[in-house]
């Protein structure tokens, strides 16, 4: 075997999930054109290395490589791989609220490429529905839509790509899986390399080498026909301020998440008190003027709240760096201090302005990023993190006090 | 039959607990009734002032349970010691109970003497507050979460950069002293203490280290206790 082949290597790896050792001493290489099937009763900790080997879990010994190059090992590095994969996680991965045809061209976006995906959505029947809302899909039509995003990185390359499927069968009826089970040998075939946890015999034929966890059985796979690349075009990544941005005006969760509870907090000052009632205690007024934008920032960032559904959040940090809204936070925060500074101050100053809008852009960032750090709990809604959100008063008060002077 | 050391060995905490709750009660006599008053001009609330006998000490037992965190943290975290996590474990619970002794007695005195029990825009009220709601963070959070690499990697986190806080507390009143008082002990000048007081402050900071040492002890046993009966409950979930 020529080492440049190789494109996923496991070095002795241990993973455990909760207390437990999962997998230990587990070392695995797949090279070109092979298909890795890991098969095993439950628990015995398939998901679990398909899921360190797309980064996501951390592992305690060893280290995994794609294309030979270290993406994940047991000191807690997580290098971003060089060359984008394909992924699809027991649970969808996919927010509702994007079509089909969005939600693939983010993973088009990863890889930097575009092409038309209506021949490869008419092969699983879903060609019909490409502007249809993933939440209203049935789960087998979802279930499809998340095996096309695993296996379209590989689809639309010339050169190998690695895909993961985690019980890719899972839902999809008897047509959708053959369908599958051609694309996994066509691709294959075109040198392009798979690992599947899975326990369907359809798909376990499709295998080069079945994996216990323990050892490797090499068996022939069915032959078939070299995939045909579509015609693809390069195209310009998003980054995650833009796809944020993407999800923040599709959605209006920002709006919903954090603008409503601004608003609030605007009619409750109101109902307390008339604007001139304020005017002989000018930090007073000035803590009114700037409340409503501190508050809506304290609800956190929409978008991270967004991708909790489904796991996407975990795909998303598998195959790039999580989206986050920073272009709403900015707008929202300053729309709504000069509303507040026409009720309050009744005239415009452009600094406490800026101070507004940045309120809420660095009080959602800082709790977005705490709700990232515990993302990786098991329940990480019961986490009472929010109890640490009370030293952003510090820096806000002290914003208030220095503008009051504007007054 | 269990050793009569093993047997010593579990309640040692439990006797620290009792000698230094017995401190706490003395210090608490000897700061409300027989420590001098402060001079009637000193305070606007002089009589508030004797809260501080209290209040010094619980800070003083805070910083140890919050240094406790974070060596208990660091060991768990770099290590993978199950005796770091016990003790990252007894830190967060001492730190919490200490600190929210630090905060309430605070509290009332800032309500005598400055009309209002918190400051927002004092760096040491948030920074020491924000150390107590991380040691909240952290008994809540572990008991709503099931034992695991996860859940003991992510609260050594922030148990790690918790202790940032620490000196940085220390150090923001000698810096930023906006309403917190400065330091009465290490000032490096003579002191402005006067005997009787320092007495009652040294007698309530021994008491409350004993305090604070039993407790932890006392802690680490239980969680050693509840990580035995785990694995137990395991064994026999994996017989049946």
């Amino acid at each position: 075997m020529n080492m440049s082949d190789v494109l996923l290597a496991f070095e002795s790896v241990e993973i455990r999930r909760g207390m437990s050792v999962v997998v230990s001493d587990f070392s695995l290489t797949i090279s070109q054109g092979e298909v890795v099937v890991l098969h095993g009763e439950n628990g015995c900790g398939k998901s679990t290395i398909i899921e360190a080997a797309a980064r996501i879990l951390p592992i305690e010994k060893g280290q995994v490589l794609h294309h030979q190059k270290v993406v994940i090992d047991s000191e807690g590095r997580r290098n971003a791989p060089t060359v984008p994969f394909g992924l699809t996680l027991q649970q969808n991965g996919m927010v509702g609220s994007d079509t089909i045809a969005e939600h693939l061209n983010n993973m088009m976006s990863i890889c930097k490429i575009k092409t038309n995906i209506a021949p490869i959505l008419k092969q699983y029947s879903l060609d019909h529905r490409s502007n249809d809302l993933i939440a209203h899909l049935s789960g087998g039509q979802q279930r499809k839509v998340a095996v096309i995003t695993g296996l379209l990185p590989a689809m639309t390359s010339k050169s190998a790509r690695l895909v993961f499927l985690d019980e890719p069968d899972a839902g999809l009826d008897d047509d959708a899986i053959q369908t599958l089970c051609q694309h996994i040998t066509s691709l294959r075939l075109a040198g392009h390399s798979f690992l599947i946890a899975t326990h369907d015999e359809r798909i376990l034929k499709c295998a080069t080498r079945i994996n216990d966890l323990n050892q490797d059985t090499e068996q022939k796979p069915p032959l078939g026909e070299v995939w045909q690349m579509p015609e693809i075009e390069d195209a310009k990544s998003n980054n995650f301020i833009q796809v944020g941005f993407t999800y923040n005006s599709k959605t209006k969760a920002g709006f919903a998440n954090n603008g409503i509870a601004g608003f609030l907090t605007l009619g409750i000052l109101l109902s307390l008190v008339e604007p001139f009632e304020l005017d002989k205690l000018p930090s007073l007024k000035m803590g009114f003027v700037l409340l409503p934008a501190f508050i809506a920032g304290l609800c956190g960032d929409p978008v991270v709240n967004l991708l909790r559904e489904n796991r996407a959040l975990d795909w998303w940090q598998a195959n790039t760096t999580t989206p986050r809204a920073v272009i709403m936070p900015i707008v929202g925060g300053a729309i709504l201090t000069i509303i507040s500074s026409y009720i309050f101050l009744e005239h415009l100053e452009a600094i406490v302005v800026v101070a507004g809008s940045l309120s809420t852009l660095f009080c959602s960032l800082i709790i977005g990023f705490l709700q990232l750090a515990t993302n990786k709990l098991s329940r990480p809604q019961a986490v009472f993190i929010r109890l640490l959100t009370p030293i952003l008063i510090l820096p806000w008060s002290i914003v208030v006090n220095e503008l009051t002077a504007y007054i | 039959m269990r050793e009569w050391g093993e047997i010593m060995k579990d309640r040692i905490g439990i006797s620290f607990l009792g000698f230094g709750f017995l401190g706490l009660m003395i210090t608490l006599y000897l700061g409300l009734m027989w420590a001098p008053s402060v001079a009637i001009d000193a305070f606007e609330s002089p009589a508030a002032q004797r809260i501080f006998y209290w209040h010094v000490p619980s800070a003083w037992a805070a910083f140890i349970a919050f240094t406790v965190l974070f060596i208990g943290s660091a060991l768990w975290f770099f290590k993978r010691s199950p005796a770091g996590w016990r003790l990252h474990v007894a830190g967060a619970e001492a730190g919490l109970a200490t600190g929210l002794m630090t905060v309430l007695s605070g509290t009332i005195w800032g309500s005598a003497e400055w009309g209002t029990p918190w400051d927002w825009s004092d760096v040491r009220l948030n920074t020491f507050g924000l150390l107590t709601l991380l040691a909240l963070f952290l008994v809540l959070g572990r008991r709503s979460q099931p034992d695991g690499i996860e859940t003991r990697d992510t609260f050594s986190t922030f148990g790690l950069f918790g202790f940032v806080l620490v000196p940085f507390t220390y150090i923001a009143t000698r810096i930023w002293v906006i309403r917190h008082p400065g330091p009465v002990v290490a000032t490096g000048s003579d002191g402005s203490l006067q005997s009787d007081m320092a007495l009652v402050l040294f007698i309530g900071a021994i008491s409350f280290t004993i305090f604070i040492i039993g407790h932890i002890l006392t802690s680490m046993h239980i969680t050693k206790l509840e990580q035995r009966v785990e694995l137990l409950q395991s064994e026999i979930d994996r017989s049946a």
